[in-house]
């Protein structure tokens, strides 16, 4: 089968199988390895891209429920050479980055949750996090850094 | 202005957030093969046949390999060398590697995998790490006496190993003791998952094998390579690409071999990729261990002597790091508190279970959780306020550890008081109330004292480069800290040094990233290389200003003379003079651990003997306790943290929150549980749960710089230490709050509501 969606922006076409988990696609068809298969399972949230601006587990989502969808990975957020976005800025300010494996998961976490609400305080970035597992930070500064991009400057 | 002290960002950051940073498991090269590998269904048989004639004929197979193809024996640091690479005659756990399989697709090699003919004689499976050594248990390891080790050690049977530690006269002091306590605790199995599984791409090429793998320690991977396969460790180049994480678990080899003899036999780049299941079912955890303590105390709470005995189950084979720490249980167990009479015995033992190994803190989470809640029970005895106990016996500076070791700086008392500062312990007992627990404790504990070896040389443009085979597992240890040390030694910006890729044949030894020692070891040795091409700079520029060394000063970049700033030179000038007078500016360093005075008479079997930049630290927690569920909430966390001077205060912080919020899992919920049948049970992150971002608490974190004279501008080690104290202080907590002891981690709300239950009958009777 054949499914239309767009990629970061632009148009592209899939063919395979309607049930191909879409990180397939994306890593293996599209080069986009941003997004990891930490567990396959839907658990650890490394996978996470946006549909619709929605935060998805990709090693989960079919491939047939993007057709005519927007999707966005952490690689269209800024382009290569660009500066960061406030989300991906303030991770690295706040010191929210270790080994990094989730963070392209947490980014997108993040940047769907700056997008739907105005003014984000620890709380909300706590319950926004709970699909992306950190074996590394221990989420403070992840949670910091969330609640600096979102300007209101306030602290866990 | 000094780039040491300042929180700068992590050069490798950038292309983390955006996506762009190449994992371990993102790494594949031009025409890589995909391998596979056939895992014992059982924990424990006799191989009566293995047949892959019918495998390897398949379509797109391209190699399938056995134990015929990798001859030889070897075990983690080379301690004990028990381990083939696949099972040879006998299984010994489920999940032990049988046969791997390289082919075009996955599809081709599973379905190759599938057509191993393998017959099995099951045997009796040895699960229980307490009945193991019972006389009559059969020997996982008949052949145990013909193993080689690294240093002698006692061992016996299905006893891999034992390591001593005795002083004093323990007996006399039982004998005019006070009061004598005696107590056994539990703990589970807690694994590492790190968010990227274990991967390996291996090629062979012009006679050797390349590897491509996210290991913490690519040394001991090579020469572990080398070591099961029969070749030298020069034979095998190991590259390191961006690591996902690790907390000891990529410190051994574990899946670079398979590749790497895939890859030789294919004739083709092989690539190995772990699934979690596989992660959980067959990589190393923490060990499971029992732990028994009997201490002897005056009527003050004075400890006279304590007698204690560690059981921690190796699993199958020493693949994993838990024989060569055996001796860190005494160690931990006997650093914190005066202890002038002590025998600890701890024990390594074989089960036909999944080799256990090193987890960020090894062997000492458990051994201080004993050590804690014991203490408790001595104060409850006594009648004595448990903080009251431990400043009563904690070291002092100048004092000795257990083997004898005189720790000349001892900070336990600053950091006890630091945290009373944070959390005012006094105010914390008089608003005890039902349900409500709070606990602290101290701690002392090891950098890794192990060799590195650096080069720094200084490029064209003026910028440094530092060539080092030390891994940046995550921590910021080269992705800031040994820059940071380099940049302030030659007064540049540190965005002006750079750091080679990790490649084992572009770089001298390093011992791995692991017990805090990156940031120590490796940047003792680059501080080092750093001050000789400090030296020839100032050589090469003198001549050029016309000055004395003696007179210039390295700062932003540029010679000058100091206090005359328009007589300087950029650097970038110095190294091209340097080009054509001297030859290129460049020099390397090395570095271990300076011997410290102990007393080794003390201690049998001990590959680890005393504690090289030793750290000082305290925890506190505050819990409570729902009656109705179990469930445990932490409220509040302080830690007060000797990390002898604060590199990159920034990066320390979040180390330490990373290490509690680890130890949280520990402590209430991780436990990789086995099946009355020897298969692990949580082989997903399902059941396996693991901390999220709403089981943190507020964490208070004090920094406390305490210099080590050999330290790099006095730094120790910093990174590993927080997750040690956890689930001493919250178990310990939660008693408190109950009113009831603990006696086995993980503190479930099963497990509470059951403590509640005994707590409630005993108060009854
Ligand atoms: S890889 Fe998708 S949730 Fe873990
Ligand atoms: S930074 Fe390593 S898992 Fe989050």
């Amino acid at each position: 089968m054949s499914y239309s969606f767009t990629l970061n922006g632009q148009t592209v076409e899939a063919t395979t199988p309607g049930l191909t988990p879409l990180l397939t696609v994306l890593r293996d068809q599209h080069g986009l390895q941003g997004a990891k298969l930490g567990c396959g399972e839907g658990r650890c949230g490394s996978c996470t891209v946006l549909v619709d601006d929605q935060p998805v587990a990709a090693c989960l989502f079919p491939v047939a429920n993007v057709a005519g969808r927007a999707v966005r990975t952490v690689e269209g957020l800024a382009a290569p050479g660009a500066p960061l976005t406030p989300v991906q800025d303030a991770l690295l300010d706040h010191g929210g980055v270790q080994c990094g494996a989730c963070i392209p998961g947490v980014v997108m976490t993040l940047t769907a949750l700056l997008e739907s609400e105005p003014a984000v305080d620890a709380a909300t970035a706590k319950e926004a996090l709970t699909g992306n597992i950190c074996r590394c930070t221990g989420y403070v500064k992840i949670v910091e850094a969330a609640v600096a991009a979102s300007g209101r400057g306030d602290q866990a | 202005m000094s780039v040491i002290g300042t929180s700068v960002r992590r050069a490798d950051g950038d292309d983390k957030v955006r996506g762009a940073a190449v994992y371990g498991m993102d790494y594949t090269e031009p025409g890589a093969l995909t391998a596979r590998v056939l895992r014992s269904p059982v924990p424990a048989a006799r191989i009566r046949r293995l047949d892959v004639t019918a495998a390897a004929a398949m379509p797109g197979v391209r190699a399938v390999v056995t134990a015929a193809d990798a001859p030889g024996r070897s075990g983690m640091f080379f301690a004990l060398r028990d381990q083939t690479l696949f099972a040879t005659d006998e299984i010994r756990y489920a999940g032990e590697p049988v046969a791997a399989v390289a082919a075009d697709t996955a599809a081709q090699a599973e379905a190759a995998i599938a057509a191993i003919e393998l017959d099995l004689e099951t045997l009796d499976a040895v699960l229980d790490v307490e009945t193991a050594l019972d006389d009559g248990t059969r020997l996982i390891h008949p052949d145990w006496e013909s193993y080689e080790t690294l240093v002698p050690g006692p061992r016996r049977g299905n006893l891999a190993w034992e390591a001593r530690t005795e002083r004093g006269d323990v007996e006399q002091a039982f004998r005019e003791a006070h009061l004598v306590v005696e107590d056994e605790y539990r703990s589970q199995r807690q694994h590492q998952n790190s968010i990227e599984p274990h991967a390996a791409v291996a090629r062979y090429e012009n006679g050797r094998y390349v590897v491509h793998t996210p290991t913490q320690f690519p040394f001991n991977v090579r020469g572990r390579v080398a070591q099961l396969l029969g070749v030298r460790p020069s034979d095998v180049r190991v590259v390191v690409p961006t690591i996902g994480g690790g907390f000891g678990g990529k410190l051994d080899a574990m899946l670079e071999p398979i590749a790497c003899v895939l890859a030789q036999r294919a004739g083709r780049p092989v690539r190995l990729l772990n699934t979690r299941a596989e992660e959980l079912r067959t990589c190393g955890p923490r060990e499971n261990a029992v732990v028994r303590l009997r201490t002897a105390v005056a009527a003050d709470g004075t400890i006279l002597a304590q007698d204690g005995l560690i059981i921690a189950d190796n699993g199958a084979n020493s693949s994993g790091e838990t024989v060569a720490c055996a001796n860190v249980a005494p160690l931990v167990l006997g650093g914190s508190y005066r202890i002038p009479n002590a025998r600890y015995v701890s024990q390594v033992v074989y089960t036909n279970t999944p080799p256990t190994a090193a987890f960020r803190g090894v062997n000492a989470p458990y051994c201080v959780f004993a050590q804690e809640m014991h203490l408790d029970h001595i104060a409850r005895e006594l009648g004595v306020d448990r903080r009251e106990l431990r400043m009563r016996n904690l070291l002092r500076a100048g004092e000795p550890m257990v083997n004898g070791q005189q720790l000349d700086d001892a900070y336990l008392v600053e950091a006890m008081q630091t945290v009373d500062r944070l959390r005012p312990w006094g105010e914390l007992t008089a608003a005890s109330r039902p349900l409500r627990g709070h606990a602290v404790v101290p701690l002392t504990w090891i950098t890794n004292p192990g060799p590195g070896g650096a080069g720094v040389k200084l490029e064209e443009d003026g910028t440094v480069t530092v060539a080092s085979a030390a891994a940046e597992i995550g921590s910021g240890a080269v992705a800031t800290g040994i820059r940071q040390i380099v940049a302030e030694q030659l007064g540049v910006r540190f965005e002006d040094v750079n750091v080679s890729p990790t490649d084992t044949d572009a770089a001298a030894y390093d011992n791995g990233a692991q017990g805090s020692r990156t940031t120590f070891g490796m940047g003792n040795a680059a501080l080092e290389a750093a001050g000789k091409v400090r030296e020839q700079v100032l050589d090469v520029a003198a001549g050029l200003l016309e000055a004395d060394p003696a007179d210039l000063e390295l700062v932003a970049n540029a010679v000058r003379v100091a206090g005359v700033p328009d007589r300087q030179l950029d650097l970038a000038t110095v190294a091209g003079t340097a080009l054509m007078t001297r030859g290129p500016i460049s020099a390397t360093g090395a570095f271990v651990a300076p011997p410290i005075p102990f007393d080794a008479g003390c201690m049998t079997g001990a590959l680890f003997t005393h504690f090289a930049a030793a750290t000082y630290h305290a925890h506190l927690a505050e819990v409570e306790v729902d009656p109705d569920t179990g469930r445990v909430t932490v409220l509040r966390y302080a830690v007060a943290q000797d990390v002898g001077r604060a590199i990159n205060p920034q990066m320390i912080e979040g180390q330490i929150h990373g290490g509690v919020v680890q130890g949280i899992g520990y402590a209430l919920f991780e436990d990789l549980r086995l099946s009355d049948d020897g298969h692990v049970v949580d082989e997903s992150l399902e059941t396996y749960r693991l901390p999220t971002s709403l089981d943190v608490p507020p964490i208070d974190v004090a920094i406390l710089e305490n210099p080590c004279p050999y330290g790099p501008l006095g730094a120790k080690g910093a990174a590993e230490p927080s997750i040690i104290p956890v689930a001493a202080v919250i178990a310990c907590a939660v008693a408190d709050a109950i009113g009831t002891p603990i006696r086995q981690l993980p503190l479930t709300p099963f497990a509470v509501l059951r403590a509640l239950r005994e707590g409630r009958r005993s108060r009854d009777l």
